[in-house]
C-alpha cells in the first residue's frame, strides 16, 4: 500500500512538473495556416462543385435540347421571334373572305426568380459576363439555404448563373414559371 | 458568456477562425502534454498537437457528443496519432528541455528534476497500453469513464490497466528509491 502511494505521490511531482507545459506558438501559428488554407480549399471546392454542376446542366440541356426538343423556356427572345413570325391574313379577292380565326396566343409563363445568391465568397472585380440559363436539381437550392422538400429534391430546376468573363460561376438564381 | 468547446468546434468546422484559435488554445496544452509524455519528445509532441487539430478540422464532423465531450475525441485523435509514431519509432528519445534554476536552489532543484526525470523514463518504458492509461488517469487527471471513451474499452480494462501499469512503475522505480532519490515523500518499505 505505501509503494502505491509512493507511485501516485511520483506521478503526482511528474503531473505538477509539467502542468504549464504548452505548445510553442509556431504550433499554433501552423495549426492557424493550415485552418486557412483548408478551408480555402473548402471554399475553392464548393465553387468547383457549382461549376461543374452548371457546366454539367448546361451540357445536359443542350444534348436533351438537340434530341428531345423539350418545350423551350421562354425567353424574351423567344418572344420577339413569336411576334415576328405572327401570320399575315390571306389576301382572297372572291369570295367574301372568310375571316381567318386567329391562333389563340396562349398567355406567355410569367417568369419568376429569386434573388442573386453569391457563389464566391470573395469575388475578383467584376467587369462583364454572361448570365446563362441551366437546369440544376433541386438540391442545389439548398445549398443556398432555400427550401425544398425531399421528394423534390431530384426535380430539375432553371437556374441563371452568372459566369465573368475569366469564366468564374459568380453567382445563381433560381427561376419558376407561373401558369 | 464562454462558448462550449462543442459550440466552438461547429463555428471553426463553419470556417470561422476565432473559433478555431480559441479551441485551439484551450485545448492545446493537455494535448501537448499527452503526446509529450507518451513520446518523450517535444518535437513529436509539437507534431501531434498540430495534427491533432488538424484532423479535428478534417473530421470534427464526425463528433458525437453522446460519445464523449469534445476533448475526450481530441485526446482519441492525439492517441492514435500518438500510436502510430510509436510504431515506427525504436527506442525513447526522450528530448525535453528544461529552463534553468537559480544558483540558490540549484542542488535541490537538481536533485528534484533528477527524481521527476527518472518518473518520467519509467512511465515512457512502459507498454504503450499501460503508459496510455497511466499518462490520462494519473498524469493528465482524465476520468476512468472519460479514459474508457478515449481508448474505446470498458471502464473495468481502464482501470485494471491503471493497476498494472502502476504496480510496473513501482519496480521499475524501486532502482532509483533504494539508490536514495526520493520523489517528495519517501517510501517506507515497499
Amino acid at each position: 500500500m505505501q509503494s502505491e502511494g509512493y507511485i501516485a505521490a511520483a506521478l503526482r511531482a511528474l503531473a505538477q512538473h509539467d502542468a504549464e507545459l504548452e505548445a510553442p506558438l509556431r504550433v499554433e501559428d501552423r495549426a492557424r495556416r493550415a485552418f486557412r488554407r483548408n478551408h480555402a480549399r473548402r471554399k475553392w471546392g464548393n465553387i468547383a462543385a457549382w461549376g461543374l454542376t452548371a457546366a454539367a446542366a448546361v451540357t445536359i440541356f443542350f444534348i436533351s435540347g438537340s434530341r428531345e426538343h423539350p418545350k423551350p423556356v421562354p425567353k424574351m427572345s423567344v418572344r420577339h421571334e413569336l411576334v415576328a413570325a405572327e401570320p399575315k391574313p390571306l389576301e382572297i379577292a372572291a369570295p367574301a373572305p372568310k375571316p381567318r380565326k386567329a391562333d389563340p396566343v396562349k398567355p406567355e409563363p410569367r417568369e419568376i426568380v429569386t434573388e442573386f445568391f453569391p457563389l464566391l465568397d470573395v469575388a475578383p472585380p467584376f467587369e462583364r459576363g454572361e448570365l446563362l440559363r441551366v437546369m440544376v436539381p433541386a438540391s442545389t437550392m439548398r445549398k443556398v439555404g432555400l427550401p425544398v422538400n425531399e421528394e423534390h429534391m431530384t426535380d430539375r430546376v432553371y437556374a441563371d448563373v452568372l459566369v465573368g468573363e475569366e469564366g468564374l460561376a459568380r453567382a445563381i438564381r433560381f427561376v419558376s414559371y407561373e401558369q | 458568456m464562454i462558448a462550449t468547446d462543442q459550440a466552438l468546434l461547429e463555428q471553426a468546422l463553419n470556417g470561422v477562425e476565432d473559433a478555431f484559435t480559441t479551441l485551439y488554445r484551450r485545448r492545446q496544452g493537455p494535448i501537448y502534454r499527452f503526446a509529450l509524455q507518451m513520446t518523450g519528445s517535444t518535437a513529436m509532441a509539437e507534431d501531434v498537437t498540430q495534427e491533432t487539430f488538424l484532423t479535428l478540422i478534417l473530421h470534427g464532423s464526425r463528433y458525437q457528443e453522446a460519445r464523449g465531450s469534445v476533448a475526450a475525441f481530441l485526446y482519441g485523435i492525439a492517441r492514435n496519432l500518438v500510436l502510430r509514431r510509436l510504431e515506427h519509432r525504436s527506442g525513447a528519445e526522450l528530448e525535453i528541455t528544461e529552463d534553468c534554476a537559480g544558483p540558490e536552489d540549484l542542488l535541490e532543484d537538481l536533485t528534484r528534476r533528477e527524481s521527476i526525470e527518472h518518473v518520467r523514463q519509467a512511465v515512457l518504458s512502459l507498454p504503450p497500453v499501460f503508459r496510455e492509461v497511466v499518462v490520462l488517469c494519473d498524469l493528465q487527471d482524465t476520468s476512468y469513464e472519460d479514459a474508457a471513451g478515449v481508448l474505446d474499452c470498458p471502464v473495468g480494462t481502464v482501470r485494471s490497466r491503471l493497476s498494472r501499469g502502476r504496480a510496473m512503475l513501482v519496480r521499475k522505480l524501486r532502482g532509483a528509491v533504494c539508490a536514495g532519490r526520493s520523489v517528495e515523500c519517501s517510501p517506507k518499505g515497499t
